[in-house]
């Protein structure tokens, strides 16, 4: 690719540009705003400025002082650990089945779960809840099995990607010099496919981490961080929740800045693109 | 995650004609893989979907009525639907038409473009409810940042949640921000598929840059903007989280309305077993609409 070197034809380009890009900046602009600008010039202000009059630590302090922060934090990175956990202990063994039994079955299991993924999560989860409440099940270990809904046809659909494109050939190897399927698997299919399962897995950690209907349903009290967000801002305790907001958004749009690399590579096509 | 599925949808034309090597023998063992996923997503789905079904046409006492689609009819289901439906269409087109924008800038190559890029991926990263948090700080009647915009130019500030349309707006507004990004990915990918060729050809021919825009890429672009749209107007209808942190339930879109019914009372959550089991009729409708037409496409090559 060579980069135009007129600059005047590509004006336009850079104009279109500019503005989308301010049109996308501007929300994560405001977040920052709110969070290092003094309460009493901003929020608690008719019209706020739109260019910093002054900065503050202190409506961070003060979040992290007055809210319980470690709570819901905590609690959403179990949510999180356990659903990318139920995603790889349920979706490695599916993928492998779905690898084996060719690939015309195996399509229609694909579209049956994503299928069942286009089922509107609030019809699915009040239900859920309900039953749930029965079990004793209305806590954070309910919200993860209910999100592990969400994103195991996707975590089957990856790691499926990633055994076809693996040659037959290896585990018939393996089970020729006297391995057992547990040993193949174990040592040869799962190390192999690592990227793979590491994909399935840290999007799974990602969709739980900012999972809201089924947390919001299923466990309201001592919930997850969005649940817990939901609650600081119906309370109207903004400046605090914008400094709650932006600490947590920051690991994420690293993670998801480094997953989009991911987005492009081959594991999302089957394993049949080349 | 769209962005996921519309690769499985374009893959599945290439996957269809390669079949397994496995004899059909070993197919019925290697099926017990795969049950365990099976029988998690139907416990976790079919199962509380039936059931919600089922106890929509209960009464709280436990025999068989209708009264809960009645009732729901007296507290406004029809205009809670058209609202969600002025909503996905309104997000729909406002996405649609950013992210046409956003793909074309991506595929040229220019000095800034990887920043521009990340730039504007960015907000796919951002939590559903701090981007609902963010909006509803900039929407805000009083200490809201699009009204001090607005004092500013000299104009008249605007009660946003004052009536159901400007409510309506503000939602539209931020979904762009969290679903803008997917689409112009998928819009991009369909993009850079196009031949530069095709477009030295009809700037030999005179075409300028209006006509080569209608003419090449957008005929070129419709199957992808049209899968692109398929998959998002699923999620656009049930969307949930932004209109209950950003307007809470007044006007009440039919996720809101289910969810407050739900929060009533014991009582009332029968209602919103009734309004679940009309939203998962369209949505199933929805859906199979999308599965026929794609499927057909599928088999007609």
């Amino acid at each position: 690719m060579s980069v135009n070197s007129s600059w005047k034809s590509n004006l336009p380009l850079y104009i279109g540009a500019l503005i989308l890009s301010i049109i996308f900046f501007y929300p994560l602009y405001v977040l920052i705003l709110i969070t290092f600008v003094p309460a009493p010039l901003n929020n608690l202000s008719p019209y706020p400025p739109q260019i910093p009059p002054g900065f503050t630590f202190y409506n961070i302090i003060q979040a992290y002082s007055s809210l319980n922060l470690t709570g819901p934090v905590t609690r959403s990175f179990y949510v999180a650990m356990m659903v990318g956990g139920l995603s790889l202990a349920l979706g490695i063994p599916a993928a492998y089945g779905l690898n084996k039994i060719g690939v015309r079955t195996a399509n229609k299991f694909i579209i049956f779960f994503f299928l069942i993924n286009m089922m509107p999560g609030i019809v699915v989860a009040i239900p859920i809840s309900v039953e749930f409440l029965k079990l004793g099940l209305s806590n954070i270990y309910g919200v993860a099995l209910a999100q592990e809904l969400v994103v195991l046809p996707l975590s089957i659909f990856i790691i499926l990607g990633g055994f076809r494109a693996l040659p037959s050939d290896l585990e018939n190897q393996a089970r020729v010099d006297g391995a057992n399927l547990p040993t193949t698997m174990y040592r040869i299919l799962i190390p192999m496919n690592r990227s793979a399962i590491l994909v399935a897995f840290l999007l799974s950690w990602m969709t739980s981490w900012d999972e809201f209907t089924y947390a919001v349903i299923i466990s309201p009290v001592k919930s997850t961080f969005p649940v817990q967000l939901y609650n600081y801002v119906t309370r109207a305790v903004s400046f605090e929740a914008s400094a709650f907001a932006l600490t947590f958004t920051i690991p994420v749009i690293i993670v998801a800045v480094v997953l989009q690399k991911y987005l492009k590579s081959q594991s999302f096509t089957g394993g049949l693109s080349s | 995650m769209y962005y996921i599925k519309f690769h499985f949808l374009q893959t599945f034309n290439r996957i269809k004609d390669y079949d397994g090597t496995m004899p059909k023998s070993h197919n019925l063992k290697y099926i017990a893989f795969i049950i365990p996923a099976l029988v998690y997503v139907s416990a976790l789905s079919i199962f509380p979907a039936a059931l919600s079904v089922y106890r929509s046409f209960l009464s709280p006492g436990g025999s068989y009525t209708f009264s809960n689609y009645s009732a729901l009819l007296h507290y406004g289901l029809v205009k809670a639907l058209i609202d969600t439906m002025l909503v996905s269409i309104g997000a729909l087109i406002l996405q649609l038409f950013l992210a046409l924008f956003i793909a074309m800038i991506m595929v040229k190559p220019f000095k800034g473009n990887r920043l521009f890029s990340s730039l504007v991926i960015i907000p796919y990263g951002i939590s559903t409810v701090v981007s609902a948090f963010i909006f509803s700080q900039i929407f805000s009647a009083v200490g809201g940042y699009a009204n001090s915009f607005i004092v500013d130019l000299g104009f008249r500030p605007i009660d946003w949640v004052a009536t159901s349309s400007s409510s309506l707006s503000v939602v539209v507004i931020a979904d762009y921000w969290k679903n803008t990004p997917l689409v112009a990915l998928i819009l991009f990918s369909g993009l850079s598929g196009l031949s530069p060729s095709m477009y030295e050809a009809a700037k030999t021919d005179g075409a300028g840059a209006f006509r080569r825009f209608f003419s090449i890429t957008l005929p070129n672009l419709a199957p992808i903007m049209a899968i692109a749209l398929l998959i998002r107007g699923v999620s656009e209808f049930n969307i949930f989280a932004l209109p209950l942190v950003i307007i809470g339930y007044n006007p009440p879109l039919i996720t809101t309305l289910i969810y407050e019914f739900y929060q009533t009372s014991s009582a009332t959550i029968y209602y919103s077993y009734a309004a679940s089991t009309i939203l998962l009729f369209i949505i199933l409708g929805y859906a199979s609409i999308v599965l026929w037409k794609g499927g057909a496409k599928t088999y007609e090559r």
